[in-house]
């Protein structure tokens, strides 16, 4: 069958679409990461009226939400390989590299909407509630952040989804990560570099630090992230083009 | 107890459960000594106010370890085969080989508590020749009641990771909440800023049993007794629905 390289894509584009949409899983993920933010974000105001602390409240959750784009990264690579639903895609879809490219594409085009809601909402309702004891914040700062917010997420979503196609399972595909982000990286985060993905990440969406030679820029932050997104996304293709399925 | 031994059996044939010995004996080893090597100094000079955490913090972090047991023996049980294994579910074999569910249900909390005390002695048979081989003679002693204390909390963690599996009948929930939960950026610790109902929450309160921590809020004796509580409330809420339950749904 003899099909026009443009069309080949935007098909391929509408199957993984269709695959990630019909996901259950995914609908109760982003649900539940939304409640979960709601309800942080609530926290993390109402401490902050206490001690008077001055926003970045809206962006504190942003640690927590990250799981849950991890979640639905993994879950959209993972996914494939339970009940053997990777040898009918690639049945269909004989071509490895471009049929997981794709798939990440359609993961971006649910992760970027969803970040951008969340941390939008968190923003929001942070601003609301510390009206009268927060200094205007610049609308500039908030749109960058916002933005750094958005991108971060979603290069999280990204990472994991690549990582889920490099474990093929979800549990240790999560295990490792959680470990990485939750676990390691905030007990050890005195001993590590600054350009690991988390840390970097976290430069994307921070306010500038008081102290700049100690503290990446944000531009910084958003290139090493994005290498760090495709160093793994590339492992993810060449494993998928060598390996069984 | 011939289902214990089934569920002994089925719980060291899984794969993941090797991730959880790794992380189990190797993580509290490694934060230990990470602590260890960052409080030498002023435990040297003397003037250290958390000599008396220091190997135990090891404890507190690593239980990841054992709540990834507690999840993996039950979302293992609900894994769907490939078609060509015939879509077929672990459940459903393991049911009709012991018909009772509650059995089965008791026999596999009883496997996770067995393996989680397993795990927990030997992070604690790891954790005691770091700490004196970093501190030589400095390093504090390890009670027993605080081990014993440390112990239990492991083992409550097993077994609310398990429940709470039950329920989901999915790992990846309950993995994600407990795994971060027990971090450094715990929600609860958060919660905790906001309102004192959060330190009766399980890991708060099973924290203390031997954590002797500055903002400690209960005694070990009572923080174990409410952790001991959510974990019979969890398992009690897990039978019923088990019990209920249509298994293919």
């Amino acid at each position: 069958m003899n099909i026009q390289a443009g069309r080949k894509f935007t098909r391929i584009l509408g199957a993984e679409w269709g695959k990630l949409v019909t996901l259950p899983a995914v609908w109760l993920i982003l649900a539940g990461t939304f409640v979960a933010q709601w309800v942080l974000t609530a926290a993390y105001t109402s401490v902050a009226l206490q001690e008077g602390a001055i926003l970045s409240a809206g962006l504190a959750s942003m640690r927590y939400l990250q799981a849950g784009f991890m979640m639905l990264g993994v879950t959209a690579t993972a996914s494939e390989y339970t009940g053997g639903q990777i040898r009918t895609t690639l049945t269909a879809l004989p071509w490895r590299g471009l049929q997981l490219s794709v798939k990440h594409l359609a993961l971006v085009m649910i992760a970027v909407p969803a970040a951008f809601l969340m941390a939008a909402s968190g923003v929001l309702y942070a601003s609301l509630m510390l009206r009268d004891t927060a200094v205007g914040l610049e609308p500039d700062l908030i749109a960058a952040s916002l933005a750094g917010a958005t991108g971060y997420l979603t290069f999280t979503a990204l990472l994991g989804a690549a990582a889920g196609a490099i474990w093929r399972r979800t549990t240790p595909a999560l295990v490792i990560l959680l470990g990485y982000y939750f676990i390691v990286s905030p007990l050890a985060g005195a001993y590590l570099p600054d350009y690991l993905p988390d840390t970097a990440g976290y430069y994307m969406y921070a306010p500038p630090s008081a102290d700049p030679h100690n503290a990446l820029t944000r531009m910084q932050g958003t290139g090493i992230s994005i290498l760090w997104t495709l160093l793994f996304i590339t492992a993810a293709i060449l494993l998928y083009r060598k390996r069984d399925a | 107890m011939r289902a214990l031994q089934a569920e002994l059996s089925k719980l060291f044939s899984l794969p993941g459960i090797w991730l959880a010995f790794l992380i189990g004996i190797l993580g509290p080893a490694a934060f230990a000594a990470l602590d260890c090597i960052a409080e030498k100094e002023d435990i040297l000079a003397g003037i250290s106010t958390r000599l008396p955490e220091v190997g135990f913090i090891g404890l507190g972090f690593g239980v990841q370890g054992v709540i990834l047991l507690g999840v993996l023996a039950v979302s293992s049980e609900y894994v769907t085969e490939s078609s060509e294994a015939g879509h077929g579910q672990q459940i459903t074999t393991s049911l009709t080989a012991v018909s009772s569910r509650l059995q089965v249900l008791l026999a596999k909390a009883a496997a996770v508590s067995v393996v989680s005390i397993l795990l927990c002695s030997l992070a604690i048979a790891a954790i005691v020749p770091v700490t004196r081989l970093i501190l030589g003679e400095y390093a504090p002693a390890m009670e027993w009641t605080r081990l014993a204390g440390a112990t239990l909390y492991w083992m409550f963690t097993a077994l609310i990771a398990f429940s709470f599996t039950v329920l989901t009948k999915n790992g990846m929930i309950p993995l994600t909440l407990l795994m971060i939960n027990s971090s450094l950026v715990s929600f609860s610790v958060l919660l905790a800023k906001v309102t004192t109902l959060a330190y009766y929450l399980p890991d708060r309160a099973g924290i203390d049993m031997f954590m002797s921590m500055s903002d400690a809020y209960h005694t070990p004796l009572a923080g174990g007794l409410v952790m001991l509580a959510w974990v019979a409330v969890l398992l009690a809420i897990a039978a019923i629905v088990f019990q209920r339950r249509d298994v293919g749904a």
